[in-house]
């Protein structure tokens, strides 16, 4: 048995599921949160009688017929799963608008129950709403809940399944009569009808209220991104150099830097098991995996603080404030949201796009999103911001600065190459603005670590495994005392050419940077892995071994390189279907990889002659390269505004 | 007269929507068409605050110049 629930964008849908099912599915208070299907199974607590019903969360949708393509996904669903039920969520803040599309639904042949959600908003305002009145109406049950409360659930699931047990079909009143004109305004005049007759309205929707206050502050003109910079800055240094930096050092010098390997080896030396197992396990898979693990706390950190923005409403009001600045690149405040959804993983940031209208504008933007650094590359940003610039705090935060700027300048040259018309409006709804919700944010919390701890212990403990058998044995399979005769060096040193302009000198810069397109915390272990043999120390001392690989400059050239060249395989999987065509993903992997490895080469080259006052390892090849680069770019431009100018499209 | 020459505060009936069918559709379902009320709240950022039926929704400039209103 499968019910649906569906309903305007922030009713509060996945609210309902995550309490329905004991699932953590993100949630968020503005529009657009979900933009895919989620299906679970109901929890135990409200299952009648042991029988398996399955409940399906569904994108927001103001109307059956769609306008973006999450919308579309939600009428998909209904009209080709027919789910045995739907739960339709009437958002108490927007009972009018709600109905609309309650209407829509009654007249598909589904049995539909009505849940008011969010009735205290309705209560707060003065509005009072007649439920037997409307349920007499609509000739369907109306079940008032608190989706946030746990309130009304058990009655809400009791009376679903009892509309589809009866044996009577639900009858939907005829809100159109045969011959109408205009289906929709008739539909809209329905709903006025209906509305007059249950609903009191004491206050008026258009008076100004304290939300509005805080937004003429927060969505200023002027204090808008000061005020967003200075809220994200505060969010990521108490996340980075703050508590979740104060944990993870204590979890990276003396958990997996002294307790966890000591006790390791001394039980394995007690059981007499073979010193290849026991170091295969102790550096290869303790090593890299601890190294990455004792990150968690950052990314604890972050996800607690960043579920407790999301939750508070003001993610819409940034969308306003980056509005004028993006649409100076061709893009819109709609995409700013993608963007901040991957600053926790770029993969939910990528599908969020989803929510855009316009498809090149769809497409700028999952090009871009990436940039901003993402929590698996948190790992990276510490790491090096622990070892070479232990005594400044500017580095970690400024990372996220610095991928706003990036995704600024990539989108003027993305404007300039790629030759489109942006004719989509930017309009976004603004929810009132709630307490944020401590509990939610700690559900969240252990949900994001429970993931991490999971990649940790799957896909990058194989990886591990891997590093360090490839880089402690020969191709003959015999173990090699020196790791420049292993398989991995062998490797690494095809790609590592490729890597001189930028001042990144050896195999083991080109292996890591490559494992980490796997997943991008495997940057970090490859160089746990690979410098254990080199060092007692544990990695992320200031000044420790890793330094033999890098000045300063080049340290914050390989962050770069890392921060800004394609996201991990997963998301490029996300690129791929959120792009529609290999032809987009390609185009956009390309240039992905030309902004990271440029950057990269600027700030070895340009940084090594400003601090050092000598230019770096490959100088004259990275002049060359910037050389062609700025070639091929003038080329690219021309011939888009040849084309620009054939068609007739403005800038 | 066009919503962007509205004083903040005002609310207005509106008149009738240009552009784009889709556009209109979906300014529709949100309860914005000829006839119906809209109260510009304040203007931010170089977008428009407005409440239509019970909710505040920011539209840029451009779709502020498409939602014509009776003056």
């Amino acid at each position: 048995m499968k019910i649906a629930l569906a309903g305007n964008p922030n009713s509060g849908k996945t609210t309902l599921f995550n309490r329905l099912t004991g699932k953590s599915e993100s949630v968020g208070n503005w529009s657009g949160v979900t933009v895919s299907v989620k299906q679970a199974d109901l929890k135990k607590k409200y299952q009648p009688m042991d029988r398996a019903i399955q409940i399906v969360d569904l994108p927001g949708a103001y109307s059956i017929s769609p306008f973006t393509s999450e919308e579309a996904i939600t009428r998909d669903f209904i009209l080709d799963d027919a789910p045995d039920v739907i739960i339709n969520l009437v958002d108490g803040a927007n009972v009018s608008r709600s109905l609309y599309f309650t209407t829509q639904l009654l007249e598909l042949g589904i049995p539909v129950v009505v849940a008011l959600n969010k009735s205290d908003i309705l209560a707060k305002r003065g509005d009072k709403l007649d439920l037997a009145a409307l349920s007499k109406e609509l000739n369907c049950p109306v079940v008032p809940i608190a989706a946030a409360l746990e309130e009304g659930l058990a009655e809400l699931i009791a009376v679903a399944v009892k509309l589809i047990d009866q044996e009577s079909r639900q009858v939907t009143p005829q809100f159109l009569k045969d011959d109408v004109v205009d289906e929709g305004l008739t539909r809209q005049r329905v709903v006025t009808e209906i509305l007059k007759k249950c609903q009191v309205k004491k206050n008026v929707a258009s008076t100004i209220t304290l939300t509005d206050k805080v937004d003429r502050i927060v969505a200023h003109k002027w204090l808008g991104l000061p005020i967003f910079f200075g809220i994200m800055w505060a969010i990521f240094s108490f996340s980075i150099e703050g508590l979740g930096g104060y944990l993870s050092g204590y979890l990276n010098d003396t958990v997996f830097g002294e307790i966890v390997p000591n006790a390791a080896n001394g039980f394995f030396e007690a059981l007499g098991v073979s010193p290849i197992l026991q170091a295969l396990i102790v550096e290869g898979a303790i090593g890299g995996v601890g190294a990455v693990i004792g990150f968690l706390p950052l990314i604890m950190v972050l996800f607690f603080c960043l579920s407790l923005l999301e939750d508070s409403g003001y993610m819409a009001r940034v969308a306003i404030v980056m509005d004028r600045f993006f649409k100076k690149i061709g893009l819109s405040g709609k995409s700013i949201i993608p963007m901040i959804v991957g600053s926790g993983c770029a993969i939910p940031g990528v599908m969020a796009t989803r929510t855009i209208e316009d498809i090149n504008e769809k497409r700028m933007t999952t090009i871009l999103t990436p940039f901003v650094p993402c929590g698996a590359k948190l790992p990276i940003i510490a790491l090096f911001a622990a070892v070479f610039f232990p005594t400044s705090t500017w580095v970690g935060p400024s990372m996220y600065i610095l991928a706003i700027i990036m995704i600024l300048l990539g989108g003027l040259i993305l404007k300039k190459i790629f030759v489109w018309e942006n004719s989509s409006h930017f309009i976004m709804e603004l929810p009132e603005y709630k307490i944020p919700s401590f509990k939610n944010a700690i559900i969240q919390m252990f949900d994001k670590a429970k993931a991490f701890i999971y990649k940790a212990t799957t896909i990058i403990l194989v990886c591990n495994t891997f590093v360090w058998f490839a880089s402690s044995y020969s191709w003959g399979l015999k173990p090699v005392e020196d790791q420049s005769l292993s398989i991995l060096a062998s490797l690494g040193t095809v790609i590592a050419p490729i890597l001189i302009p930028l001042g990144f000198i050896g195999w083991q810069l080109a292996a890591a940077a490559v494992t980490g397109f796997i997943a991008k915390e495997n940057v970090v272990a490859t160089f746990a892995v690979l410098l254990a043999v080199a060092s007692e120390d544990a990695l992320h001392m200031p000044g420790g071994v890793i330094t033999e690989f890098f000045t300063p400059v080049t340290a914050l050239a390989y962050l770069v390189f890392n921060l800004f060249t394609p996201p991990c395989f997963a998301a490029i999987g996300a690129m791929n279907s959120e792009m529609g065509s290999k032809k987009w993903l390609f185009k956009g992997l390309a240039f992905q990889f030309g902004v990271g490895y440029t950057l990269a080469m600027l700030v070895t080259q340009v940084g090594s002659l400003l601090v050092y006052g000598t230019p770096a390892i490959g100088f004259i090849p990275a002049i060359a390269i910037s050389i062609s680069l700025v070639l091929v770019l003038v080329v690219i431009i021309r011939r888009a505004d040849f084309k620009r100018a054939q068609l007739g499209v403005e800038m | 007269m066009v919503l962007s020459k509205v004083k903040i505060g005002q609310t207005v009936v509106v008149k009738g929507i240009e552009g784009k069918d889709k556009m209109k559709k979906f300014l529709f379902s949100l309860g914005c068409y000829e006839g119906e009320e809209i109260t510009l709240i304040s203007v931010l950022a170089g977008n428009y605050v407005v409440n239509i039926k019970d909710s505040r929704y920011a539209i840029d400039a451009k779709m502020a110049k498409s939602i014509m209103i009776e003056a």
